[in-house]
């Protein structure tokens, strides 16, 4: 970094909130994606005045900025592509205020995700998306990503919970969206156009975001499914039930072989496992959801349907969904995990056209993921040290990508577009979306200082 | 292509297989009290990927993270991929020490036990008014931090053997020098000769120590093979008295700190509860317990080295405590009381004790 | 006066394991000496005992640590603990910073104020203590 520029920013944030250290930037390189390039320096501002500050010295020298959280993100959003500042927000994680009467909590973009879930639990509320990463990823984050998870069927994803954002503009501009009040109608919904956009219009200093009342109890089943297309028809079919499941999962045959081969779990080796929970606030209630989902995997010849008698048994139903990352993760050197998203009635193709991609290309292809909303995810594994595999798998994935967007879907549910999936915008959103796209990005940022580089904003 | 360096040539594999999930950031103490990623497993593991791709070096800018982990393994545990980041962490210490770039507290340590007979290189141990040397059924080793950092749960423990009448000596020990394995360095073979001629000098069967530490080192380490092919059997502490009856009781709310070398390193987690639960029936858990208790920030050599950051990481411990309303913490580690103790503030007002030194206080007391 | 390096003020009386004493009206003050805080590095934890603890001339009532040492700190006269400076304990260093000013550390209540006579006091003696003790501790 240029002395000049260091000094100042030094003169913001303070010595002890400076890095240019290689440790540091060597970290500040990545994200859990498989790209990687080194920023100059790094800040971790205490306030959104020295956001402000940074941003404006950034604007006028034209460095790139790259808001930070826990950088767990897939998808290469938090890696400083063409160098520059990274904004390490993870110190700014004050939990400003929890409102019960008001249904909201206000937090700052550092605020781990489980952080906020403890919080709330004693009032009996919770945030409902639920990320895999909660125990590390930030709130910041999550917005920045529209981050979902396990509950999205059901609860929605974070977009759905944010009232309203302060944000920091490219050049250092501070403002406001939205409101406190649980709606409103008034002016454009800025709030919604900063949740996903991935860092690169504006850096967000302080999240209100709506919370739940918590029920109580649930309800954990599952059915096995010989037939990949009758689970897809199960799934597909669960709206027909009238009622929401909280939860609605899917693991493949592969990723049940995985499991069995790396556990003692002893699953079932069907084509698939759907695991389902449905919650409220009395057992009857919660049976009752449950009996109408079992009802449908019956219906579509599940060979086999459960539900858990005991909590210890539930755990174990969940135990085989929560070690499917990890199980894989360990099978080849690299993986990269997909999150293409179809609508409900497109599940059952999109399962097979997986199959059929994974066969084409000779790559082991797992797939787990949120059935309950269309998101799947699969997980390509692949040794990184083979050029061959290499590009094998690039091919997997965009043959992934045109499925989806075949199917009527989207190239990411909740990971984000970053880096990995920029190049396949187009395949997704028609010339003139994309214009309008870069429009936006323009006026709100012109001199590109925002996270340059993803979301294929530099046409 | 001949690895540079030994952490490559045994553990490349392993190293590759972090997949970056970064999920190591929701249990590393040293991130979770600084918030910095370099500091972190997965911020070690980019770095060590570096090295072996050839961008970086190893040099002396690494050495503020290489050297600061207490090697707690609560990363290991949590790892979806299964890297085993402590052991990478210390062999890469020795590449470190090979190269000439160490942190100076642990060539420090290293020069002061080829002196000196512990790490604190002082000259006087405490006299706990104990014979040594002595003929006896087991030798008491205390170790260093209890005979020259905490010599009253040291006191305490040898105070409670006596009332159980237990046939057991002290010996001149010299520090254990474990720790230099992990430092970078190697066990002292000097001082390691010396500890196991005394030990076989009383004709004991067997050794007992309140140090995980030295528990470990004895049991594991091949300097110290021999006192196991002579027969000699190494306990815990809480190994030796799981079974004993000592007739008193609290009423006080009490919870335990599992050291991490205790019970993530050996699986020793029953027995110290065993014992507590026999004199205290209001015994909560902390939130993280077991394989997944914090680490109290004092191992792997960074209390010594970076004592500022040791004690922010107890005191995040404390606070576990604190959440559970304990009156009483127990552990079984001198150096957890240590640290712990450092770090208590004044207004918190539980206590914090070796389950050994609470028990002898409660026998006291009921004389 | 300044000896070697160490500053060491003519006001203060001394306690013979490097601890300064000042009076304060019915109180005395103490702190660890200039001589003290720079071999003993960075300060890293005071003991900060309850007031009203009992305070026994020549025994041990405290201790301090930096990362490589452990001291004791004595009662350099018999009384009773009425103060510790609270700011220590989440700012240990301020003995390093200040060690006669902000890193002030124990008030005790003399039982008999005339004990600190006994105290090493004035240039002449300090400075044959102090020089002593640089040429023990010269290795």
């Amino acid at each position: 970094m240029e002395d000049h520029i260091k000094q100042d920013l030094i003169a913001i944030v303070g010595e002890e909130n400076y890095t240019d250290s290689l440790m540091d930037m060597v970290s500040y390189s990545y994200d859990a994606s498989e790209h990687r390039h080194r920023p100059s320096c790094g800040v971790c501002p205490q306030t959104a005045e020295q956001v402000s500050h940074v941003l404006q010295l950034a604007n006028r020298e034209h460095v790139p900025v790259i808001p930070r959280g826990a950088g767990t993100g897939l998808s290469g959003m938090a890696v400083p592509a063409q160098g520059g500042i990274v904004l390490d927000l993870s110190r700014m994680n004050r939990i400003v205020k929890i409102s019960i009467e008001d249904r909201l909590a206000v937090v700052e973009p550092g605020v781990v995700y489980e952080t906020l879930e403890r919080a709330l639990e004693p009032h009996g509320f919770f945030f409902p998306p639920d990320p895999a990463s909660g125990p590390v990823c930030t709130l910041g984050g999550n917005v920045a990503t529209n981050a979902g998870g396990v509950k999205g069927a059901k609860y929605g994803t974070t977009r759905d919970y944010v009232l309203g954002l302060q944000v920091v503009l490219a050049d250092g501009r501070i403002m406001r969206t939205g409101s406190r009040a649980m709606k409103s109608v008034s002016g454009y919904d800025l709030t919604r156009l900063f949740v996903g956009s991935e860092g690169t219009l504006g850096v967000v200093t302080e999240i209100i975001l709506k919370i739940n009342p918590k029920p109580t109890l649930t309800s954990t089943g599952m059915g096995t499914f010989d037939d990949l297309e009758d689970a897809g028809k199960a799934v597909s079919q669960i709206m027909h039930s009238g009622i929401l499941p909280s939860v609605l999962e899917i693991l493949g045959r592969e990723t049940l072989r995985a499991i069995n081969q790396n556990t003692d779990l002893h699953l079932p080796e069907v084509d698939a496992m759907l695991l389902a929970e449905t919650d409220g606030y009395t057992q009857e209630e919660t049976n009752f959801q449950m009996a109408k989902v079992l009802e449908v995997f019956r219906m579509n010849h599940a060979r086999e349907v459960k539900q858990a008698e005991s909590e210890a048994e539930a755990a174990d139903l969940w135990k085989a969904r929560k070690s499917a990352y990890a199980v894989l993760a360990r099978i080849q050197t690299h993986f990269v995990l997909e999150d293409v998203t179809v609508p409900m009635g497109n599940v059952a193709e999109l399962l097979k056209g997986v199959a059929a991609i994974s066969k084409k290309h000779n790559l082991q292809i797992a797939t787990y993921g949120h059935a309950g909303d269309g998101n799947l995810h699969p997980q390509i594994l692949y040794d990184g040290y083979d050029p061959d595999q290499v590009e094998r798998r690039e091919a997997a994935s965009a043959d992934l990508f045109q499925l989806a967007v075949d199917l009527d879907g989207t190239l990411t549910g909740e990971h984000g577009i970053g880096l990995s999936k920029a190049p396949y915008m187009t395949l997704e959103h028609d010339p003139v979306a994309m214009d309008v796209m870069r429009s936006l990005k323009k006026t709100l940022d012109p001199n590109n200082i925002l996270n340059p580089g993803k979301m294929a904003l530099e046409g | 292509m001949k690895s540079k360096y030994e952490f490559e040539a045994k553990y490349r594999e392993q190293i590759l297989q972090c997949s970056k999930c970064g999920f190591c950031q929701a249990v590393c103490p040293v991130y979770g009290s600084t918030l910095r990623p370099a500091y972190n497993a997965r911020g070690k593991m980019l770095l060590l990927k570096e090295v072996m791709d050839g961008h970086i070096e190893l040099n002396d800018e690494l050495i503020e993270t290489l050297f600061q982990c207490t090697t707690c393994a609560s990363c290991f545990e949590n790892c979806p991929s299964g890297v085993n980041v402590p052991e990478i962490i210390k062999e890469v210490r020795k590449d470190m020490v090979n190269i000439g770039s160490c942190h100076p507290a642990f060539t420090g340590m290293n020069e002061v036990l080829q002196k000196h007979t512990n790490i604190y290189a002082e000259d006087e141990p405490e006299d706990f008014e104990r014979e040594r040397n002595k003929k006896a059924e087991y030798v008491f080793f205390i170790g260093c931090v209890g005979s020259y950092r905490e010599d009253e749960p040291a006191l305490a423990v040898l105070d409670l053997l006596d009332r159980l009448e237990v046939d057991y000596t002290l010996i001149d020990e010299v520090c254990c020098s474990g720790v230099l394995e992990d430092v970078g360095f190697q066990i002292n073979e000097n001082l390691s000769r010396q500890n196991i001629e005394r030990i076989l000098a009383t004709g004991a069967r067997g050794v007992i120590t309140s140090c995980p530490y030295c528990f470990r080192t004895f049991s594991n380490k091949p300097q110290y093979a021999e006192l196991g092919e002579k027969g000699v059997r190494i306990m815990h502490v809480t190994q030796f008295l799981k079974d004993f009856d000592f007739g008193v009781k609290t009423d006080k709310r009490v919870t335990y700190h599992d050291p991490c070398d205790l019970g993530r390193h050996c699986g020793i987690y029953e027995e110290p509860r065993q014992i507590i639960r026999g004199i205290a029936p209001d015994f909560v858990e902390m939130r993280h317990h077991h394989a997944e208790a914090l680490c109290c920030g004092a191992g792997g050599g960074v209390r010594g080295a970076y004592p500022k950051n040791s004690i922010a990481m107890a005191r995040r411990r404390l606070q576990e405590v604190e959440e559970v309303g304990a009156e009483v913490v127990l552990t079984e580690c001198n150096s957890c009381v240590h640290n712990l103790s450092n770090a208590k503030l004044r207004k918190q007002k539980f206590r914090i004790y070796n389950t050994t030194q609470f028990i002898n206080e409660l026998m006291e007391d009921a004389e | 006066m300044k000896i070697h390096q160490y500053n060491m003020p003519d006001d203060l009386s001394y306690e013979e394991n490097h601890f300064w004493v000042k009076e304060e009206g019915d109180l005395i003050v103490m702190g660890m000496d200039d001589f003290a805080q720079v071999m003993a590095g960075e300060i890293v934890y005071v003991q900060l005992p309850d007031e009203g603890k009992r305070i026994k001339l020549g025994k041990k009532f405290a201790k301090v640590e930096s990362g490589k040492w452990l001291g004791k700190v004595f009662g350099p006269v018999n009384g009773e603990l009425v103060a510790v400076n609270e700011e220590l304990e989440t700012n240990p260093g301020l003995i390093n910073d200040d060690c006669y000013g902000k890193g002030w550390m124990y008030k005790i209540k003399p039982d008999d104020p005339g004990e600190v006579a006994n105290l090493i006091r004035g240039p002449e003696a300090v400075e044959k203590w102090v020089l002593a003790d640089i040429e023990k501790y010269a290795e």
